[in-house]
């Protein structure tokens, strides 16, 4: 009997596991067989050959290092953004004149890309961090900006009249109800947020590198210009491909226990 | 004249509210012509149809909104905004659904004026006070999504408590519940309220409810209002001694009583029923009459 219930946790934990690596083991399974018919050239991707790379280049090709540098932009980016985005938001949401008057530059700037900005960006602040943390900024911006406008105005009212009827000042309203209770449109503004400015940050690298001809940026956005444009090596660029993903998943991950950790009312 | 100004704890005049809608411009008068003096310790119930301006009244006197024309004053100053001093237990409790139930029956104390100058401690200590008085012990640390809606409702009545508000604005607030607990949170309410007291230690009550023997059952007296504009219909001072215990209902007195303000609603009741917009409680009340 107890041996059962015990076990049978268990059991559901192996499938999940089973369940959540069977799909991707078949898609390395068929790449391989895929690579396998193809001329074997050394340098066609296939999963033995991006293995190899991927060792060589974490044990001497700086793989980590490049991307934690492009990681630490993306955080640095992202806390701007969500400082700015927040604020504004706040005040946006809450006040209907200072909604007024950022609403027409807010709307107008939000359909730009972020790389659209770049060549200013270069221009004002060089080729270097700078430059990529304004993209990953204004990239991560938007989103956090617009759910947390979003999130105010969808605040129940009651809970506002509710505090005013406890002599609570408005400053305080805004720190102690609104934001708590917009906070699942902030979290919701964040991971997309998280989202753009990761895929930034790469678009952002790769065009500074191509800018300036392969030097300057450096992090993962600029190892891939460089082994697209000098050495050609598609197993080095696949590996990148894969750390960008798996590092966006983590991320992701990560926002999931930071929600499920701040809102337990949710839960 | 001026004695009389000073005893009333809640004076409004000629009090007329007026809405306008964004959109189209019309013109909803919500109430019209409300005069009403309440005195300090008292008990009063707002008994309506639905629409009949019941919460409107309460929000006017709590600061909420301004009246279109006349004036409310709260001893003897006007109201020109909310404050710490007349609580409002709203109709769906507006609990902070991010907070504990403790967190929010301190709320007012920990973020708001009735908490100034008390140290931690004594915040604690008056939360516990008032979770103890509501009987929810053990649930302090549960969010209100997890409570049953009468637990929840006896956390908006501690929050309210708690702030140790001069005058209780309650709209509806037994509404949502059961039968059984409604009656027992009833008898609470009056225990919670100073029924015991002397007069004058009393708080100063006003009850919004669409039951008609709740009314009668709480009120020192009830204010019957009617519909189309809203207005106040009729004032019954409710006779009946206190302190009041359940066996109240029995006595031929409570009967009357319930009887004259059903009679001053019934037509209004009725024509809601014919309408499309019935009101739950007096329509329940017309039934029972009926048969
Ligand atoms: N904010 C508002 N805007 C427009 N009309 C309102 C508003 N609040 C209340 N009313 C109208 O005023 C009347 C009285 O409403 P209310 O005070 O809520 O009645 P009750 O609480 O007695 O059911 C209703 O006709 C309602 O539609
Ligand atoms: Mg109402």
């Amino acid at each position: 009997m107890t041996t059962r219930t015990a076990a049978a946790p268990n059991r559901t934990h192996w499938n999940s596991v089973l369940e959540a690596t069977l799909v991707p083991a078949l898609l390395v399974f068929a790449w391989q067989l895929w690579a396998m018919t193809l001329a074997t050239d050394p340098r066609s991707p296939s999963p033995t050959h991006v293995a190899t790379t991927f060792v060589d280049l974490v044990s001497n090709g700086g793989l980590i290092g490049a991307t934690l540098q492009s990681l630490g932009r993306v955080v640095v980016g992202f806390g701007l953004a969500l400082v700015c985005g927040v604020v504004l938001g706040l005040l946006m949401g809450s006040n209907r004149r200072i909604r007024d008057i950022f609403d027409p530059i807010v709307e107008s700037f939000r359909p730009i890309a972020p790389m659209a900005i770049l060549p200013v960006a270069i221009l004002w602040f060089g080729t270097g961090t700078p430059a990529a943390l304004s993209i990953v900024t204004y990239a991560a911006f938007f989103p956090l900006l617009v759910n947390t406008v979003h999130g105010v105005s969808r605040v129940d009212r009651k809970l506002v009249l509710a505090a005013m009827t406890m002599g609570v000042p408005r400053a305080r309203i805004l720190a102690r109800v609104i934001l708590p209770a917009a906070l699942p449109s902030i979290m919701l503004g964040s991971r997309l947020a998280m989202g753009v400015a990761w895929t930034a940050i790469i678009a952002a690298e790769l065009g500074v590198g191509a800018k300036s001809g392969g030097g300057g940026s450096g992090g993962i956005g600029q190892m891939m210009f460089v082994f697209y444009a000098y050495s050609i090596d598609l197993n080095a660029i696949v590996v990148c491909m894969i750390v960008v993903g798996v590092v966006a998943l983590l991320i992701d991950r990560l926002f999931r226990f930071v929600e499920y950790r701040l809102m337990p009312w949710r839960h | 004249m001026n004695q009389e100004t000073a005893m009333s704890k809640l004076r409004l005049r000629n009090v007329a509210k007026h809405f306008i809608a964004p959109r189209t411009g019309q013109l909803t008068t919500a109430v019209t012509d409300v005069n009403l003096d309440i005195e300090t310790g008292e008990f009063v119930c707002i008994v309506g149809p639905s629409g009949c301006g019941k919460s409107t009244v309460l929000n006017l006197i709590a600061g909420l909104d301004t009246p279109t024309s006349g004036t409310i004053e709260a001893n003897g100053a006007p109201i020109v905004a909310p404050g710490a001093d007349r609580g409002v237990m709203f109709q769906d409790y507006a609990l902070m659904p991010w907070m504990s139930v403790h967190d929010n029956i301190g709320f007012g104390l920990n973020y708001g004026t009735p908490g100034e100058g008390l140290t931690r401690e004594q915040r604690e200590k008056r939360i516990r006070h008032f979770v103890d008085l509501v009987r929810l012990n053990g649930s302090e640390k549960k969010y209100p999504h997890q409570l049953s809606g009468g637990m929840r409702q006896r956390v908006a009545l501690a929050r309210l408590l708690a702030n140790g508000p001069d005058i209780l604005l309650m709209d509806e607030p037994l509404g949502a519940l059961d039968s059984q607990t409604r009656l027992i949170l009833q008898v609470e309410l009056l225990r919670i309220w100073g029924e015991t007291a002397p007069r004058e230690q009393r708080k100063t009550a006003i009850f919004i409810t669409h039951d008609i023997e709740e009314a009668v059952f709480l009120g020192d007296r009830v204010v019957v209002m009617s519909t189309h504009p809203g207005r106040v219909k009729a004032i019954i001072p409710v006779d009946l001694p206190r302190p009041r215990s359940e066996h109240i209902r029995a006595d031929p007195r409570f009967g009357q009583l319930s009887d004259e303000i059903w009679d001053l609603i019934r037509d209004e009741a009725y024509r809601a029923i014919d309408g499309t917009e019935a009101p739950a409680g007096p329509k329940a009340t017309a039934v029972e009459k009926v048969e």
